[in-house]
């Protein structure tokens, strides 16, 4: 049985024994499992919805063929929105910034923060391929009005205008802007704005679930002993200690 | 000015080519540079980019590949100006780009639809938008096909011209027979933008209308009503304070819905807890709170248990507050303050005052006014205010400042505090009147603008009620004897009002300020005679009579003179005056004339038995009899104490 059923059903087995107290076998336990009924439909629907949010549009495909299920999105969009997100991860903000307005001209309108990070992090790749002049003149032409135009931006503006001012910039105090997990950070926002703008939730549900059972478990723990899901990659069920 | 930089020079000039890849082109770089970028579409529609882009999408033509795709880019950078600039909105209505716009929603490539859907939607949120009128059919026809779309973009643009268009209570009407209730609601379950949408049209609809409410009510057996709570627990923050929006609309137009006290305590802890949403949502959120606790003491009760003050005294402790943060946060506790004591003592102990008065100087003029409405509510308390808690310079003295601000709502909402402060139970105004005051109040009753006049009046009479006479005579000699006569004469009923009033506060208390009334051959006495004959409100009349009343508790002199007053030589019989008064439905009236006969029939006075006689030629006397058995207790009262006084001279 797949380790993804086994939680579905520890979650379900622990909401329906939040009411006892007691101490509860494995077999107890196992058995009560064995009797809660979870629907094929609703997993797919889970597992389709992991690779749809997080975007492996062929994964998706291909799942969508195998089981039947229908994906709750146009899977042509997702292409589009992983193409977006993989030009910011190279650093190819001008191209990402084509493709989202291609895609809807409303997102970079109307989310001033996340215009102001694809901004920023031009400048950050400008810095990165030493083209200080242009940076420069990108600094002043495009950040500082979005410092004039948001009080709120002043602040983070001043740390990156920082980098243009230390020689080796892999040093300074703000270098951790030139890492590339300053780049996932801005592709994900851009994500999550473009799945918010197609009407989707930005979050997957699959994370939901798993945390309401590590809750759930901690609540039933303060009323019963029972055995426990630790590792959620391999579902094992522990004895209780 | 902004200096064309060389590469938008270039740009212009590509978008005028006969080349169509050339202009699309140039299009597509225009869009985009501005989208997200205030600062360039600002620059661009200066350099008059608008026009060309409007003609590129007229000329356009949308059965052929090319020409759809043109026209999607030139409806995004139109979209993109009109998107939150109004000179964008403005230009683009300008250039004669909308009836295109219009146009293509019906075209039959989804992208073309769709990019015009989103430039509409853009335009609409703008109050430049045109104006669209519900009472043509055919535009309802249009409206509702929008609404009923399968396409989200144009039932959003459906929703947006609702909330920017609908009005009056006939629009209203107009819309929930049409059925577009239903074609809303139906949004509620949809995605996040379009339960948005559906939140806010239907409250526009909504909106002060009881028939639409109960439809609403009804519609679905209440399960609309019940998706419309359910929303005010959504995960987003937007959502949440556009669907207690929605109820406060219902709540307050509706006598039978939401009132029950669970609701009330829900909504009040939604939207305080909404106050730390660091977005606009925050902000809007105190907007919100007002208009649910506005007027409603069980409503302001609930926000107190619910310690609404302590929450909105810290934000404002936060110091990088937004000048609309804190004008809506003062303005909800203005309706906080404004019926409940315990509210004022809550707002007083945690020494919120000392903010309020840095708020009285800020920059922003509706933050100035918030503040004052504040102080206003807050300066009701009887409490504080005999304990001359206010009077003292920290707060006189900026707020005499105010009286010559340069917004007339700041002046107005100065004038409404000063009004109350200086109803200080202690006869020292000296604070006030050291810092001009007066000056600045009496230079008010000579303004143009009635409202302005009606509130410097107002204060100056509550300044006046059992001051001593030195600040009486101070009042009386910047006001001048003219002014105060022609204030009464004032073309504003209200002003007129008001003034009696003030006259009647100064003839009040000792012999000397009785002569208020005659200075200058009595110009005074003469125009409070004419109101008295001739009074627009009932309340003129009111006041008029207690000034007599009050003169009239005077010396001799000043019993005659209301006498001639009353009865003039050449009128007789019922006629009179004084006659009508005492004949009148208003019991107030009715009060007021027995006050002036008590006071004109005093045995002790000299001339008292003339009086009398005088009183009882014209019928006077007979009828104050009939009214010792008046329905109302005061009239009674005054009536038999009257009465009495003049049957102590005789038969009657």
């Amino acid at each position: 049985m797949s380790l993804f059923w086994i939680v579905i059903r520890q979650l379900a087995q622990i909401e329906a024994m939040a009411a006892s107290k007691k101490v509860i076998t494995r077999e107890e336990w196992e058995k009560k499992l064995n009797n809660v009924k979870i629907r094929k439909e609703d997993m797919n629907k889970l597992v389709m919805n992991f690779l749809v949010t997080e975007g492996f549009v062929d994964a998706a495909e291909k799942f969508r063929k195998e089981s039947g299920t229908e994906p709750d999105i146009d899977l042509a969009t997702i292409t589009d929105r992983m193409a977006v997100k993989k030009a910011v991860q190279s650093g190819n903000v001008e191209d990402a910034i084509e493709k989202v307005n291609d895609l809807n001209p409303e997102i970079l309108d109307t989310n001033p923060q996340l215009f102001f990070h694809l901004q920023q992090q031009r400048l950050i790749e400008l810095i990165r391929n030493g083209k200080i002049e242009e940076a420069l003149e990108f600094a002043q032409e495009e950040l500082a009005p979005r410092g004039e135009e948001n009080q709120s931006f002043l602040e983070e503006l001043e740390r990156t205008v920082a980098l243009l001012a230390f020689e080796d910039v892999s040093n300074c105090p703000v270098g951790e802007l030139l890492d590339i997990s300053q780049r996932l950070k801005t592709a994900s926002e851009v994500n999550a704005a473009i799945l918010t703008s197609q009407r989707h939730e930005k979050d997957p549900k699959l994370p939901s679930l798993l945390k309401m059972l590590i809750w759930a478990q901690n609540q039933l723990d303060e009323k019963a002993a029972f055995p426990r899901i630790n590792d959620l990659s391999t579902a094992a069920l522990e004895d209780a200690v | 000015m902004p200096s064309s930089h060389p590469s938008s020079d270039l740009i212009l000039h590509r978008l005028s080519s006969s080349d169509y890849e050339i202009k699309l082109k140039a299009i597509r770089e225009i869009k985009n540079q501005i989208i997200g970028n205030r600062t360039k579409k600002l620059s661009y529609i200066k350099l008059g980019a608008v026009p060309s882009v409007a003609d590129a999408l007229a000329t356009a033509n949308s059965d052929s590949d090319f020409g759809s795709n043109l026209i999607v880019q030139s409806a995004a950078v139109l979209g993109s100006f009109a998107c939150g600039v109004d000179q964008g909105v403005r230009a683009v209505l300008d250039a004669g780009a909308f009836p295109h716009l219009i146009r293509f929603l019906s075209a039959a490539d989804e992208k073309v639809v769709d990019a015009a859907a989103r430039s509409l939607r853009m335009i609409y949120q703008s109050k430049l938008a045109p104006k669209f009128d519900f009472y043509k059919e055919q535009n309802m026809d249009f409206l509702l096909s929008l609404l009923r779309s399968e396409n989200e973009n144009l039932t959003g643009l459906g929703a947006g011209v609702i909330i920017h268009s609908c009005e009056t209570s006939d629009e209203q009407n107009i819309l929930c027979q049409a059925g577009s209730l239903e074609k809303l609601i139906s949004g509620l379950d949809g995605s996040i933008n379009q339960r948005d949408a559906s939140l806010e049209s239907l409250a526009t609809i909504l909106k002060n209308n009881p028939e639409a409410v109960s439809k609403f009510a009804e519609l679905q057996n209440g399960r609309a009503l019940r998706s419309v709570i359910e929303l005010t627990k959504d995960r987003y923050s937007r959502t949440r304070l556009l669907a207690c929006l929605c109820l406060i609309c219902i709540k307050n137009s509706s006598s039978c819905h939401l009132q029950d006290i669970g609701i009330k305590t829900k909504l009040i802890y939604i939207l305080l807890e909404l106050l730390d949403d660091s977005s606009q949502v925050g902000e809007e959120a105190s907007f919100a709170f007002s208009s649910l606790v506005s007027g409603k003491e069980d409503l302001q009760k609930l926000a107190f248990e619910a310690n609404a003050i302590d929450k909105f005294y810290n934000h404002l402790q936060n110091c990088a507050l937004h000048p609309k943060r804190l004008e809506g946060i003062f303005l909800a506790l203005a309706e906080l303050c404004s019926k409940l004591e315990c509210c004022r003592s809550k707002f007083i102990s945690l020494q919120v005052l000392n903010l309020l008065i840095s708020a009285l100087t800020h920059d922003e003029a509706n933050v100035r006014t918030a503040a004052c409405k504040c102080l206003k509510s807050v300066s009701r308390s009887i409490k504080n205010l005999s304990a001359g808690y206010f009077m003292n310079e920290r707060i006189v003295i900026p707020l005499v400042r105010l009286l010559s601000d340069l917004s007339t709502s700041v002046q107005v909402a100065a004038l409404g505090a000063i009004s109350n402060i200086v109803v200080d139970f202690t006869p020292d105004k000296s604070t006030f009147i050291q810092c001009g005051g007066i000056k600045e109040l009496v230079q008010l009753t000579k303004s143009m603008d009635s409202s302005l006049r009606l509130n410097a009046v107002w204060s100056l009479r509550n300044m006046v009620f059992l001051a001593d006479r030195m600040c009486k005579e101070a009042i009386f000699m910047e006001l001048t004897v003219s002014s105060v006569a022609s204030l009464i004469c004032d073309s504003e009923p209200s002003v007129q009002e008001q003034a009696l009033g003030l006259v009647c506060n100064f003839v009040d208390g000792c012999m000397d300020c009785v002569e208020f009334a005659f200075a200058e051959d009595g110009i005074i006495l003469d125009a409070v005679g004419r109101q008295l004959w001739k009074f627009s409100k009932m309340e003129i009349g009111i006041q008029g009579m207690y000034v007599l009343s009050n003169i009239a508790s005077g010396n001799e002199f000043h019993k005659e003179a209301i006498m001639q007053l009353l009865f003039p030589q050449a009128e007789n019989g019922s006629h009179s005056l004084l006659s009508q008064y005492l004949q009148s439905n208003d019991s107030r009236l009715r009060t007021s004339a027995a006050w002036v006969i008590v006071n004109l029939t005093v045995p002790a006075s000299p001339g008292a038995f003339d009086r009398v006689v005088k009183l009882r030629n014209f019928g006077i006397v007979s009828q104050i009899k009939r009214m010792i058995s008046d329905s109302c207790m005061d009239v009674k009262l005054r009536a038999r104490l009257a009465f009495g006084q003049i049957n102590s001279f005789g038969d009657s």
